[in-house]
């Protein structure tokens, strides 16, 4: 009885563990096996991927996990031979560029406004940005074609970007941790004699370091799938389609090089991961989501 | 705080003049184009525009698929990241490779995920390989009303990771002794979940269904990249038929369509807000 009680604690975290770790791989493996993948040759793919959609119930496809010979031709394709694939990949980067510079411009600028100073119609403009916020795309997309239209935007790339700039829901994000900020922090600068503006750039931005890392991660992880905007905006101009776009076309095309395509287009998102992961999870921690 | 300082408005207006020009104007030009008919002369037809959609066979299937996936995916991915949660919480403070596996997800782009997913999902594909394994009859689940799953779990796999983040910031913030001195007074582990950490997080828990369903709601991109443009009719959803309709050019019927989805977006996030300051009161 008494062996029972003491041992009862760890089995029970052995339990958690071996269901977080059968988590962790479901999480894991569709990335994994996508990088793997790209080092299959082409042919090799293309002949895995041929046995795609066949209704035969006698059937099963393969269950490949080693390549017949490891092979760098895939990235060779795209990379060096058709260029189509990378040119979508850099119109990509560039929206992310694009967006991320806008956004850290205007954001965190009105998240300051919104949180350090008190003047009428604070509340006021911060439950405007609230229920835009909760709007859907589907709301705001005809709405905003109407006005890029008439603005001469539509099927350029700042359709895109500019409606990007002003997003919602990172002005809540990063207010909610600005308004935690201890007061003490800017009232001694303040009697230093620093101004608003001074305060802004020296003090409040360093301080929100995880906060505007997080943000920009989680930006990023949008902008890197964009799809409902390119469609929309510039449903006329194929040669502006970021690559987020292009994959289902790819794989009905089966050229036995979409899975180099997909692994380069996994990699930015893993470094952007690895580089903010530590300022996502402190900016998630510190920031009063309430 | 800064008292009546005027630079406030320097620091708004970039910000302001923004969410003006491409957010609010549009929201309420918009409107005008819902009352009119269309036509060379764009005559006033009052709310006709909004008593036809609702006939419009098309949107209604297109809103009652978004408000069911988002109504599957946003509660499933609320009550698993909780889960999720709790667990990791108890392994506290180790069991950082498993939070930071979950959160890998979030900033994957889904777009690439869609081979693997049509390969997983396949008729010959490993899913129906453990099916079988179960003793169950293969599933085709890249056509029809099956499609929903791969869809679902899709979105599932992308988005849950995020969620257990901010729950596991909740669980964390809530401080120790106050389970210490319950156990003291003889509550077991069903008593302090419910007497401790549910009240504690109930505002948490309302954010995340709120944002995850606000993420639901575009589920429209997991469609896309596994059924293409033209879906099966179980996940026809309503961004589709916006498109559709954007396509012939109908603004009269896209911007009637977006805000009758506005009023029920509003009219549903009202209640649930209401429904969370109940909760709130009745359990403090």
């Amino acid at each position: 009885m008494k062996n029972k009680k003491l041992r009862q604690p760890r089995d029970r975290k052995l339990i958690t563990r071996g269901l977080l770790m059968a988590l962790a791989i479901l999480m894991l493996v569709p990335v994994v096996v996508t990088m793997l993948y790209s080092f299959f040759s082409p042919e090799e793919i293309q002949a895995f991927m041929k046995t795609r959609g066949s209704y035969d119930a006698g059937k099963w496809m393969a269950v490949k996990l080693s390549p017949q010979m490891f092979s760098l031709n895939q990235y060779y394709e795209i990379l060096i031979r058709d260029m189509s694939i990378l040119h979508m990949f850099v119109n990509s980067a560039l929206y992310a560029v694009a967006i991320i510079v806008g956004q850290a411009a205007v954001i965190p600028m009105m998240a300051y406004g919104l949180s350090r100073f008190r003047f009428k119609g604070r509340d006021a403009i911060f439950f405007v940005v609230i229920m835009l916020m909760l709007l859907p795309f589907q709301v705001t997309m005809v709405p905003n074609v109407l006005t890029l239209r008439s603005l001469g935007l539509l099927n350029t790339v700042w359709a895109v970007v500019l409606p990007m700039w002003f997003a919602p829901f990172y002005i809540f994000l990063i207010r909610q941790f600005m308004l935690g900020l201890p007061n003490e922090l800017l009232e001694a600068a303040q009697v230093d004699g620093a101004g608003t503006i001074r305060c802004y750039f020296s003090i409040v931005l360093p301080v929100c370091r995880p906060i505007l890392g997080a943000a920009a991660a989680l930006t990023f992880a949008d902008c890197w799938n964009l799809v409902e905007q390119p469609m929309t905006y510039l449903s006329q101009r194929t040669d502006l389609q970021p690559l987020s776009v292009m994959f289902n076309q790819l794989a009905d095309s089966s050229s036995g090089i979409e899975f180099a395509g997909a692994a380069l287009y996994i990699l930015p998102a893993l470094f952007v991961y690895l580089y903010f992961l530590k300022d996502i999870l402190a900016g998630v921690q510190l920031t009063e989501l309430k | 705080m800064f008292e009546r300082k005027k630079s406030v408005w320097l620091f708004l207006l970039p910000g302001a003049l923004g969410l003006l020009v491409f957010y609010i104007v549009p929201f309420f030009g918009g409107i005008y184009y819902s009352l009119t008919d269309g036509s060379y002369r764009n005559a006033f037809v009052g709310l006709q525009n909004y008593a036809n959609i609702w006939k419009n066979q098309m949107f209604v299937l297109g809103l009652k698929n978004t408000m069911e996936l988002s109504l599957i995916c946003a509660p499933l991915v609320w009550v698993l990241s909780f889960a999720i949660a709790s667990l990791l919480n108890r392994l506290r403070p180790k069991g950082a490779f498993f939070r930071n596996s979950v959160l890998l997800p979030y900033l994957m782009p889904s777009s690439a995920m869609l081979l693997i997913w049509l390969v997983i999902f396949d008729y010959g594909g490993v899913v129906n390989r453990l099916v079988v394994a179960l003793g169950l009859q293969r599933v085709v689940w890249l056509q029809g009303a099956q499609l929903r799953v791969p869809v679902i779990l899709l979105f599932v796999w992308k988005n849950l990771g995020f969620a257990v983040i901010i729950f596991m910031a909740a669980l964390q913030a809530i401080p120790e002794p106050l389970y210490e001195y319950a156990r003291l007074e003889g509550a077991g582990f069903w008593r302090q979940t419910f007497g401790i950490t549910l009240p504690l997080i109930v505002p948490t828990a309302f954010l995340v269904i709120i944002l995850e369903w606000i993420n639901a709601f575009k589920i429209f991109k997991e469609v896309y990249f596994i059924g293409g443009a033209y879906p099966d009719e179980a996940v026809y959803t309503l961004q589709n038929y916006m498109n559709n309709m954007y396509g012939k050019l109908n603004y009269q019927n896209v911007t009637t369509a977006a805000y009758s989805f506005a009023l029920i977006v509003f009219g549903l996030f009202g209640v649930l807000f209401l429904s969370q300051r109940q909760l709130l009161k009745r359990l403090t």
